[in-house]
Order: structure tokens, then sequence, then C-alpha cells
């Protein structure tokens, strides 16, 4: 059984068509890379899975159940979580309400009264799990648009963990990063396997994806054009398969 | 030493002469609607002279334009502070400055109403006492302006005329409006006043109404303004569209600008208020209400129709005041 | 990246400004420049220091502090609501119109007043969210709308007088010897102030105006949040309007006008960002007071009108220009 199942999804855009029926699944604890030229689909695709964009046709379902008119919030209570590109941060907040966003814990003072947000539980939250991803932020209080881009994307892989997931899409979480930084990534995305989370790796650096995943999925013109087995392939066969000429 | 002693000395004394010199003159608060109008400025010079005759001092304070009611309300509450020997208010319309009045009567502070802007009717309602109202008689203005109009056009003249009203709400223009109206009706019956449309004291909106009201009556025969800046507005429409030989415009105040076109022979009369009596008699008249001696509850200061003719020969006493 | 020595390093200046801003969510500057102004006032006229004339400051400063927490709940949120002068003069005439010229109950002045305010804010978030008009169209529009309806309903654009007495007391009334708007107006903020500062709906408030698509992702609901945000800002609209009738015991078409400007002009002032995702409530009130004592001391000063809106824009300008000045430095660092 699988842990997300998507079956002949499409999705255009007025008059531009970017997924043109695909069929995927994913199981818990694989680490699945998803590779595709520009234009693909690839994050269109995955904003499906988090529910940012609805279906044209077809069925999203995670452990059997079909998801495709749970809002992007509820989604995410199910377990699915993604780290974006941008990393959809709010810049002029601080590390601890960008963790919590959607999510704040409330505390009601005597019971009756409305609730405020429990900031201290917040930031102690917080900065064990930035601890825990092994980061130094110099202090959770300090906006983090004032963060470097490796310090922020620590704050966003913070926010997809915090909350228990069951599946995590990382698109592009590589691509700005030094080699250090880069290492790290790789590694958590090894003991998120081994915790048993799914995840979906989005990247153009098919180095970085041999290194770390089960299965490569190829993504062309909106189809699955192939889905390989990654200690059985190589490098020149999947990029055969992005550009096409398979 | 001596220094020392000199200079104490010199401080008591001035500063006992400066006491006994403020116990001396009264201070008396004036608040305008606005400066940014000739007609205010005249006003203040009045004001100005009349203080002098009276022996009395001054502050003197406008909002920032005559549509700024809350901040020339907060004025007067700041100005009450100073706790003046009397209370001049142009007010910008009829009910934004009574609760500060009140707070003047209930501080035995006198309180004139400059240039007739409060309604008596409301004044009742609300409590408030005034010394007494003192401006021009806006509805004679009204109807001198309609005097002039027959004057000129004839008594069985038929056609269309144009009233561009003050603000919407305010009592001077709604009388001059009215007055003109009144007497227009009962001395030419033929002359109709297709338009009474509301020009904010506002030159610019005062050209866009002539401009649409030309266009639906290309004969317009005059237009009457309810001030001398909505006059020269649409003086300027008028002229733009060819039409001055054509059409009789009228004004109310007699301000500089006016004059100035009148003599040009762009604005055809304008019916004076003399501003400047107006502040000199407020000041003179508030100092016999001080000093316990009667003064009628309203005070009309006469108004003057200039025309070129008028303004040309210089002959007319009262063209004194005119400033 | 800092090491632990840098950390010690941060000056005590950041550590205060942190305080206040983490703590009590107010921009220290504001306060500061409040502080300064006050001051030099009371230097500066013998009239100013009286227990008279700071609740003169504080009546002056309801009308447009009211405003100026709506003003901040918008901007906060990345919006923006030009309509709100309009509504006031809408509101105020629709109250009056209510209890005066229908002669219904006293109480109809206040549903009058704030039911016109909410339902215009109502409707300027429903044209935003669900037409997807930008909010400056629609609220520009609306100004323009809502000023007109006030003067048809007021009769021949004059206006409507002579309130029932429970209603005047509102704006006139002096309780333990404070003017009903000022507590109005503390009311208000301090609701307001806890809504933005310390609520789960005042955190989601700050995401959709700083990273819109972020919030969304996050599963906050935004439309629904702007819808009720807008009418909030109307609902403020309509509270100043109803203090402002009361205050000057008639519902006047003609109130509220150009209000809108003064209000953001308070908010930015006090911290809020104009592009969203920064606000402090208590900053607005700090910034509509930093306005109203200027005004109220170069009054006193008998300076003219004139130089006084001079003195606003640069101070509006100044503040801006130092919080810009701090980000960039801190972007630095």
């Amino acid at each position: 059984m699988s842990l997300l199942t998507i079956k002949g999804v499409t999705k255009g855009f007025g008059a531009v068509q970017v997924l043109n029926g695909v069929d995927l699944a994913i199981g818990a604890g694989s680490v699945v890379g998803l590779v595709g030229d520009n234009g693909a689909g690839k994050s269109t695709l995955m904003k499906t899975v988090t529910g940012i964009y609805g279906v044209d046709a077809g069925e999203i379902s995670l452990n059997e159940v079909r998801i495709n008119d749970a809002a992007p919030g509820a989604r995410r209570e199910m377990g699915i979580e993604m780290i974006y590109q941008d990393l959809a941060l709010a810049k002029q907040q601080d590390v601890a309400a960008n963790i919590f966003l959607g999510r704040e814990p409330v505390k009601r003072a005597f019971g009756f009264l409305p609730g405020y947000v429990d900031r201290a539980r917040m930031d102690r939250e917080a900065l064990k799990m930035i601890d825990r991803l092994g980061a130094r932020i110099p202090s959770i209080h300090r906006p983090v648009g004032m963060f470097s881009g490796g310090q922020q994307q620590t704050i966003a892989i913070a926010r997809a963990l915090t909350f228990n997931p069951k599946l995590v899409i990382m698109d592009e979480p590589t691509a700005a990063l030094a080699v250090r930084e880069v290492e790290s990534v790789l590694k958590l995305i090894r003991q998120m396997r081994d915790e048993g989370i799914a995840v979906i790796l989005i990247s153009h650096r098919l180095n970085d994806v041999f290194e770390v995943t089960d299965r490569i999925v190829v993504l062309r013109q909106g189809r699955i054009d192939a889905d390989l087995v990654t200690k059985d392939t190589q490098m020149h066969e999947v990029v055969s398969y992005i550009v096409g000429a398979h | 030493m001596i220094k020392l002693k000199t200079i104490l000395l010199a401080t008591t004394l001035l500063a006992v002469g400066a006491v006994t010199h403020a116990q001396d003159k009264a201070v008396y608060g004036v608040l305008m609607k606005t400066l940014s109008n000739p007609f205010w400025g005249a006003m203040e010079q009045g004001v100005a002279a009349g203080a002098e005759a009276a022996g009395v001092e001054y502050y003197l304070q406008a909002a920032e334009s005559d549509q700024a009611a809350e901040p020339q309300l907060n004025l007067c509450n700041t100005m009450l502070e100073r706790k003046p020997a009397v209370m001049i208010t142009a007010a910008i319309n009829s009910n934004i400055l009574l609760p500060c009045l009140k707070a003047a009567n209930d501080a035995g502070i006198p309180v004139v109403d400059l240039d007739g802007n409060l309604d008596p009717a409301i004044n009742e309602q609300a409590g408030v006492k005034i010394a007494f109202q003192i401006g021009s008689d806006n509805e004679a203005a009204g109807a001198q302006g309609a005097d002039f109009v027959v004057s000129r056009l004839g008594a069985d003249a038929k056609g269309a005329v144009l009233v561009i009203e003050g603000l919407s709400g305010n009592i001077t223009g709604q009388k001059r409006a009215r007055g003109f109206a009144e007497q227009l009706a009962k001395t030419a019956p033929g002359l109709e006043i297709v338009a009474s449309l509301p020009g904010d004291w506002d030159r610019g909106k005062a050209a866009n109404i002539t401009n649409d009201i030309l266009t639906k009556h290309p004969d317009l025969l005059a237009i009457f303004a309810a001030n001398d800046g909505m006059a020269l507005g649409a003086v300027e429409t008028v002229f733009a569209a060819d039409k001055g030989a054509q059409v009789v415009i009228v004004g109310v105040d007699g301000n500089s600008d006016a004059v100035k076109s009148i003599k040009e022979g762009r604005l055809t009369a304008s019916v004076a208020q003399l501003p400047y009596l107006v502040g000199k008699q407020a000041v003179e008249n508030i100092k016999l209400v001080t000093e316990g001696k009667e003064v009628p509850a309203v005070v009309y200061v006469p108004t003057l129709v200039l025309t070129k003719d008028v303004i040309d020969a210089g002959t007319e006493p009262m063209l004194e005041f005119v400033k | 990246m800092q090491t632990n020595s840098q950390l010690a390093r941060i000056s005590a200046w950041r550590r205060t400004q942190d305080f206040f801003d983490s703590r009590l969510h107010v921009r220290l500057e504001s306060l500061i420049v409040l502080a300064v102004l006050f001051i030099a006032m009371a230097l500066a006229s013998p009239y100013f220091l009286s227990v008279s004339n700071i609740l003169n400051i504080l009546l002056a400063t309801s009308t447009i502090g009211i405003l100026a927490v709506g003003t901040t709940l918008i901007l906060t949120s990345g919006g923006l609501d030009l309509s709100i002068g309009s509504v006031l003069g809408l509101s105020g005439v629709a109250g009056a119109y209510l209890c005066v010229t229908l002669d219904l109950p006293w109480i109809m002045a206040i549903v009058g007043a704030l039911g016109a305010g909410a339902a215009v804010g109502y409707a300027n978030g429903l044209m935003i969210t669900r037409l997807r008009i930008p909010a400056f169209i629609v609220t520009l529009g609306m100004l323009g709308i809502a000023r007109g309806l006030a003067l048809i309903i007021a009769p021949n654009g004059g206006a409507i007088y002579g309130l029932p007495a429970p209603v005047v007391f509102l704006g006139q009334g002096r309780p333990l010897g404070i003017p009903m708007p000022v507590i109005i107006l503390a009311l208000t903020a301090v609701a307001a102030h806890y809504i933005l500062a310390y609520s789960k709906v005042g955190r989601h408030t700050f995401a959709i105006g700083d990273n819109e698509s972020a919030a969304r992702a996050t599963g906050i609901p935004v439309q629904r949040l702007r819808q009720i945000l807008y009418t909030l800002s109307g609902l403020s609209a309509g509270l100043a309007g109803l203090v402002f009738m009361a205050r000057v015991n008639a519902g006047d078409p003609t109130a509220g006008y150009t209000y809108e400007l003064t209000a953001i002009t308070a908010a930015i002032i006090g911290g809020t960002s104009l592009f969203g995702g920064k606000g402090s409530i208590l900053g607005a009130i700090i910034g509509a007071m930093i306005m109203g004592v200027l005004q109220n001391g170069l009054n006193l000063l008998a300076v003219q009108s004139y130089y006084q809106q001079i003195a606003i824009g640069a101070v509006l300008i100044l503040a801006v220009y130092i919080d810009q000045l701090q980000t960039s430095k801190e972007k630095k660092a």
C-alpha cells in the first residue's frame, strides 16, 4: 500500500496544459527524485499534492483516502509538507513565528478570555528543532529576512518537520547552497527516510539525486516518461529521458 | 556688584511693567475660516485697525482650508486655553464650533459670530449664546446682485441665468443664493434660473459648472456666483468660450482679485462686502459689550456693488473700505 | 553567522528596542519622539502643560486615533483602505438620519453609524476578495460613493442637527473628567492591540501582509481573513463617525474629508509599514498623538496652520527614513 497515490491528474492554466495525466505512487519511507526539464510541470504537480492548486481531473489519495477537496491547511494536518523553492517564509517575522506559521499554539487565560498565542512554547520548540537540525542561528528573535540563504532554508525545513509529517516534498533544496550545506541537506534526507518519512526531491542536480534517492521519476511535458530504480540506472539514461531522446 | 543690582532692578521693573502691561490690554481671540482668501485678509486688517483703536491685543488663527471643520474645532479649543477676553469666530459651518463656544459661554467669555456663519435656531437648540452676529446682510447682497443683473438686461428680459452656490450646507451661501433668486423672480420674471449648483467656494468647480451649463444653454445671459472666487472661475470659462460680451457675471465679496478683473473688463460686477469694515466693527462692538453697553443682536455692515464705472470714477465714499 | 561573543556585543540600545518591540509591540523610536516633542512644547508654551490642555490633545486626536486603529490592521495585512474618511461622514449621517429625521430610538444612532461602517467595509472586502479588484481601486471608488451617499441622505448636503442626549454623551460626556471619545479610543486601541499583537488572527494578519502566498501555502484562510479585516476597517470608520457626530451633535456629510490620509500618516509614523507585514496599534496611537501634540503646541504658539502641515509632512518622511536606515544597517551586519 502506498502512502501517496496520484492517478490520472491533469491541470491546465487557461490555454496552457501543464499536466497531461500523471500517475505516480510513493511509498512510506522512500526517497523519490522527481526530475525533468524546465516547464515539465514538477512544481505544478507538487502544488496539486499540497493543495495550492486544484486538479482538473484525476485523483490524489493519501493512505487510500481521496484528498482532492482538502485545503492546504488540512493537508498539512494530514502530514503532507512542502519546502518551496522560494522557501515561502514571512521575511519580517522571526524564526518561531515562521516555524509555526498557520499553526500557532494558543493558550487561554482563565478559560474564557480570547486565546493568545503561546510565544514561550513556540520559542522553546523552535529552538529545539533548530538545534536538532544542527544549525547555528544567532537569535530566534530576528526577522528571518536577515539570515543567509542556508539559514533561511534550515528554518523552512524546520517548519516542515516540526509537526511529524508523513511526506515531505523538497523543491530544489540545494540549488543555492554551499557545498557543506548541501551535504547536511542530503544527510537530513537520509535521516528522514530512516524515520519512515517519505521524501520527494525535485532537483536539477542529478548528482544529489543519485546520492540519496531510491527511485527517479522523469516528468516530461506533463507526463511521467520514466520511473527508474536509482541503483539500476545511470546519469546518461536519466538525461536522455529528460530531453526526450530515449 | 553694582552691575548685578542694576540688572536685578531693571529686570524687576521690566517684569512689573510686563505684568501691568499685560493687565492693561485685554487679549481677544480671533478665529477665521482660512487665510487663503483675500477676503479674510482684508477682514484681518480691519480687526487690526479695530484692535488698535480699541486699545486691545489679539491673536488670530485660521484652519488650513475652509473645509477643515474638525481642525477648526480643535483650534478653537486650543485658543480657549489661553483664556482670551473675547472669542471672535468665523465658523466653517453652523455646528462644528458649538461645543467650543458652549465652553466659552461657561467660562464667561463673550462670543462674536463673525460674518454670520452660525444659525440662530441651531444655537438656541444647543444652548449657545452669542453676544452678537456681524456681517453683511447676505440676502440683501444677493438681492443687490439681482438688481444689477436686471439693470443691465432690462426688466422684460427673457433668458437663462446660472446661479453658483457656495459650500453645501453653508448658511452664507444659502442666503446669497436665496436673496438673488427671490429678487430676480420679483423684478424680472422672464429671466429663468436654469441651474443652481454648489461650487463649494471653489474656483475650479465653478469653472466646470459654468462649462457644463454653457454647453446646455449656449445663450446664457447671466451668472450669479455666491463669492468672487467662483465668479472668477466662471469668468475664465465664459471668456474661453468667447462669450464675454454676452454673459453678465456677478460675484460677491469685492476682493482684490475681483476688483482687478472688473477693471480689466472681465468680471462684470461684484457685490462688495466690506470685510475690512466687518472686522473693524466686530472689534469695536465687542469692546462695547465688554464695557457693559448694549449692542444689537445682528449688526449689518452695508455692501456696495462694484462695477468698472464705480471703480474708475473713484468717487464712491465707501470705496475707502474696499481693500 | 555570529559567535557567542558577537551576540554579547548586541548593544544595550538594541536590546531595549527588542524589548519594546517583542514584549510591548511598540517602536521605541516613536515613544522617544513623542516624549521629546511633549517636553519641547511644554517648555515653549506656558499653556501646554495643563490638565485641560492635555485632555484637549487627547480629544482632538480621538477621531484620527480610532481611524488609525482600523488603518493599522489593514496596512499590516498588506491592504489599503482609502474609503474610511468618506465612511466616517456617511456613518455620522446615517446615525443622525435614523434617530433625528426618522425619529427612531436613540440606540438607532449607534446601530446606524456602526452598521453603515461595517456594511461598507464588508462590501469593500467582497469586491477585493471575490471580484479580485485591487484594494486601491475598490476603496478609492468607495471613497466617492460613500461621500456621495452621505450628501444625498443629508438634506441639501447640510448637517442633520440635534441628537438625543444619550448619543451626545458619547461625544461630549466627561465621566470622571475624561472625555468620552478618549475613553472609546482607549478601549478600541486596547482591544485591537490585543488582537493584532497576541492573538492567532493577529499573527495571520502579519503573515498575509508579509508573504501572502506563503500564508496560503501554510493553510491560513487568506481571503476570509481579508474579508474580516476590511469589515473591521469599515467598522472603525463607523465608530469614528459615531464619535465625531456625537462630539458636534450633528450628522455632517462633509465630515472626515481627507482623513484617510491622516490616519495612514499616523499609522506609518507609529511604525506600520505601507507594504504590509509590520504594524503596531499602540504605535499608531503614538503616531496620532505625535501629530496631535505638534498641532496643539503650534496652535498655542499661534503658528499658522500651513506651517503645521509642513511640520507633519516632514515628520512622516523622517520617521520612515530613520526606520529604513536601521533596517539597512541590520542587513549589512
